[in-house]
């Protein structure tokens, strides 16, 4: 039964990992709207030229900031 | 679901002409041209998905609120200092979006302006019917966005944020953490204690019980520090303030157990309840969550309602006209309004004459004549020419913003009911810590030394935590049914009022009627000449400026008539008489007709009608043709008021109206309504129910006008159809999303339903409690114990909640 004396620590610190990512979770709005991002999934996301190079452009941007 | 309705909107095809688009492969049938429009302008931008996974139909595409030349406003710089947060070259928005029905408009949102050249972020909240979007402003405009976003038939807005929103949104956040927190814990500890309690063949060495309580408490220790500091501070506050109130009890109970709980596990000596603490905290927080939610999103949905529509004028300068917005008029400035435009601000006709349509101010639909000389007020319709107005005061002195000021002292003096269930409350929380106290003094002074868990099982037991979930999950299962029924609730606690309420006021216009005359009975000598009748009446009528006669004005046309009529003579307010194809013709009201004239000296017998005329056609002295000509009312509003006079014959009915007397009569006879009472100013409608008030009745407004809004603002209960200004619904508590009074009854019935629902809430808790009591005082039962039984009463209180939402009116 000693390895218990192992293991729950080992599961406090899980636990606190997983209350960290849960803040970090509704820091970053992620509970604000739970409809919208399940169907992402749904619709393809190739996009045509065009709006790649925008896309990109913006991601470029995004990492500027 | 093709065949007979609209590929976009599922709106039932018209029969008389369709409009076709390749949609998915296929030919596809549409309503209007708009849905056509709009269907197509998603196919050609590659965005046909939409329609495969969305889960809703699309509102039908109307014609657009904007047209696109006004759109091109929200561009000015000093226009967006209010909704635009601009940093460099990026500006920041958020837009409330009209349409938004399923999560797949916000995919098709968001890939639409993605294609904007310029754009940085679009992110689209299905929930809150809004997108945060983030643009280059030197790439791209405001405008162009909006027009973009009206192409896939959706409207953006800015919109005006509640003042508290920010704060809500944080305390949300808040909320979830430590709900979360609370939520997670209880769950470890549960795991470790249930070691404890399960441990019947007694294998756990005390070393490792020891170890155990460590780490429960370690566990523990988070949540009592950040998930319950809201039950501290709100205690410590009413501490302070000198009174009680339900956290109270609650912190004392978190206190002594957890206090106990360390001084136990540090001695190595003694029980332990953590997991009861944290049990008890998380299911206290998830009532305030449920609570703090409703209210949240009442507000956003209402934030969303107040469009930001900036009203603009043109501006006469240098002998040039240019466009302008309102807020930027200052006295002295000239003006030019364009018929069916609203008048800005205050000022002075200087040039033309039109009848302007004060409905807004006064509640009169009779639109009123102004000429040169003649003052006009911002917020009024000009209805029929161009007028040149000299600006007298800017908008923000402007009697709209006068009002608006009266509805804002309205609000301040509003009676409040919520200070009896506070005080009610803080009874019953003294009554509960003195129980506790006599409890710990008589096991202490019995030399028990169980006395401090026997008290604290005393405060758990009694917590009202079923007590607190009692009115908060039947507001919210209330409110969550009336949003399906169109109903949007501001403030829920006008659910519990609106039971009590003894009499229902309305406005008239726009709110019980149309606001423009029609015909709805009629009479003739002849039937067969009922078509020649009514040309005569209109050729005649042409000739005058009465309101009355305008309605004859549409069967003027198309008619044919041998000449036209001479001779005519107007009575001011009374009637006309006139000369046609050699016959003498007299029109107007019945005391015209019997009013001796001075060509003829007969006066027809005016014969028994199944109606009350109010206007009559004459020919040679004898009466041809009676007409009933009212202000229509709008379609269900009758059998509406029908079913609530029937269902609730104790209620008074009244019409507050700034119309004629005569108007206010007629309305209210036809729908049978006791108390007509007409000719009231805004000040006059608020004195009329403060006088009310002050018999102590409680009194349901409903209506639609800036002139309700203080009205609105003094009522115990306030209610704006969907048609209504802004001001309107920014006073109201209650908004019918539609334009019709639909939901009335239903209100009434899901209201009086909830306040069964609280009590019935109310009786099992505080039964429960009673029954628990001495059990807890005799010290029968353990802390554990009296956690899962506030644990089970609390879920049976929210499943008898949950039972208003299957409710069927």
């Amino acid at each position: 039964m000693s390895i218990i004396y192992v293991l729950i620590p080992l599961a406090v610190i899980i636990v606190g990992i997983a209350v960290a990512v849960f803040f970090w979770a509704v820091r970053s709005k992620q509970f604000d709207d739970l409809d919208r991002q399940g169907y992402s999934i749904l619709f393809d996301d190739d996009l045509p030229p065009e709006e790649k190079k925008l896309a990109d452009e913006r991601k470029r941007l995004h990492d500027r900031d | 679901m093709t065949g007979n309705v609209c590929f976009h909107c599922h709106l039932p095809l018209p029969d008389a002409e369709h409009f076709y688009a390749q949609v998915l492969g296929q030919r596809q049938a549409f309503c209007c041209p708009g849905c056509q429009a709009v269907a197509e302008a998603i196919v050609q931008n590659g965005l046909e998905d939409y329609y495969r996974f969305r889960t809703e139909a699309a509102p039908q595409a109307k014609s657009a609120a904007l047209i696109p030349d006004e759109l091109t406003l929200f561009d000015d710089a000093e226009l967006q200092q209010d909704f635009v947060q601009q940093d460099d070259e990026t500006c920041e928005t958020t837009l409330t979006i009209e349409g938004i029905s399923c999560a797949a408009c916000g995919w098709l949102i968001e890939r639409q302006l993605a294609k904007i050249a310029g754009i940085r972020q679009v992110a689209v909240n299905v929930a809150q019917r809004r997108a945060l979007i983030r643009w280059q402003s030197d790439q791209t405009k405001l405008s162009t966005i909006l027009s973009r976003l009206r192409h896939i038939g959706y409207n953006g807005f800015p919109f005006q944020p509640d003042k508290h929103e920010a704060s809500y949104q944080n305390e949300q956040q808040g909320f979830m953490k430590k709900l979360g927190l609370a939520g997670i814990m209880t769950m470890q500890v549960m795991m470790l204690m249930a070691a404890h309690y399960f441990d019947w063949l007694g294998e756990m060495s005390s070393f490792m019980q020891q170890y155990f309580n460590w780490i429960a408490l370690l566990l523990t220790t988070p949540v009592v520090i950040y998930s319950g500091a809201g039950f501290y501070a709100s205690a410590y506050r009413a501490l302070r303030a000198g009174s009680v109130n339900m956290d109270v009890p609650i912190t004392i109970a978190v206190f002594l157990t957890y206090g106990s709980g360390f001084a136990a596990t540090w001695q190595q000596s003694g029980q332990v309840y953590f997991e009861s603490i944290c049990m008890f905290i998380f299911l206290l927080l998830l009532s305030r969550f449920i609570e703090h939610k409703s209210r949240y999103q009442a507000m956003q949905i209402s934030a969303n309602m107040l469009k930001y529509i900036p009203m603009s004028a043109l501006i006469v300068k240098d002998g040039a006209t240019h466009p302008a917005l309102a807020r930027k008029l200052l006295p002295g400035d000239t003006i030019i309004v364009k018929a069916g435009e609203l008048i800005p601000v205050d000022g002075v006709v200087c040039q033309g004459s039109s009848k302007v349509d004060e409905a807004m101010l006064t509640g009169e639909p009779t639109a009123v004549t102004k000429v040169p000389g003649d003052k006009v007020h911002g917020g009024t319709l000009n209805r029929s020419q161009v007028l040149t107005i000299e600006v007298q005061a800017s908008l923000a002195h402007s009697l709209i913003s006068q009002i608006i000021h009266l509805q804002q002292q309205a609000v301040a003096n509003r009676p409040t009911a919520a200070k009896l269930a506070d005080q009610l409350a803080s009874y019953f929380v003294l009554a509960v810590l003195l129980i506790a106290s006599l409890t710990y003094a008589y096991w202490y002074v019995m030399g028990n030394p169980q006395a401090l868990w026997i008290t604290i099982a005393v405060l758990v037991a009694t917590c009202p935590c079923a007590l607190g979930l009692a009115t908060p999950t039947a507001l919210t299962s209330a409110v969550a049914w009336l949003n399906r029924q169109g109903v949007l609730i501001k403030r829920t606690d006008v659910l519990e009022t609106i039971e009590k309420v003894s009499t229902v006021a309305f406005d008239k216009t726009g709110t019980l009627t149309q606001g423009d005359f029609s015909i709805h009975a009629q009479w003739y000598a002849n039937e067969a000449d009922k078509a020649a009748v009514l040309a005569i009446a209109g050729a005649i009528e042409a000739h005058s400026e009465h309101p009355l006669a305008a309605v004859f004005a549409r069967y003027r046309q198309g008619s044919v008539l041998l000449s036209l009529p001479h001779d005519v003579t107007i009575q001011a307010g009374l009637g006309i008489s006139a000369c046609y194809n050699r016959q003498h013709y007299k029109i107007g009201s019945p005391a015209f007709m019997l009013a001796q004239d001075t060509e003829d000296t007969s006066c027809p017998v005016l014969p028994s009608l199944p109606f009350t005329a109010n206007v009559m056609l004459a020919c040679n002295g004898k009466l041809i043709a009676a007409w009933q000509i009212s202000d229509s009312i709008k379609a269900g509003v009758d059998s509406v008021l029908a079913r609530l006079t029937q269902q609730h014959k104790t209620k008074t009915t009244a019409i507050l109206s700034g119309d004629s007397q005569y108007n206010v009569d007629l309305v209210a006879r036809q729908l049978n309504i006791q108390h007509p009472i007409a000719a009231l100013t805004p000040a006059a409608k608020l004195d009329y129910v403060m006088q009310l008030q002050a018999r102590g009745e409680i009194v349901m407004m409903l209506g639609d006008g800036i002139n309700d809004a203080p009205v609105l603002s003094q009522a115990d209960v306030a209610v704006a159809v969907g048609s209504g200004t802004d001001i309107a619904k920014a006073s109201a508590d209650i908004i019918f999303l539609n334009d019709s009074l639909h939901a009335l009854p239903g209100l009434f019935t899901v209201s009086a339903r909830t306040r069964q629902i609280i009590r019935q809430n109310f009786a099992w808790a505080l039964g429960y409690n009673v029954c628990i009591l001495p059990l807890a005082v005799s010290g029968i039962l353990h802390p554990w114990m009296a956690v899962v039984g506030m644990s089970l009463s609390s879920i049976i209180v929210v499943i008898n909640s949950t039972r208003l939402i299957r409710f069927t009116a």
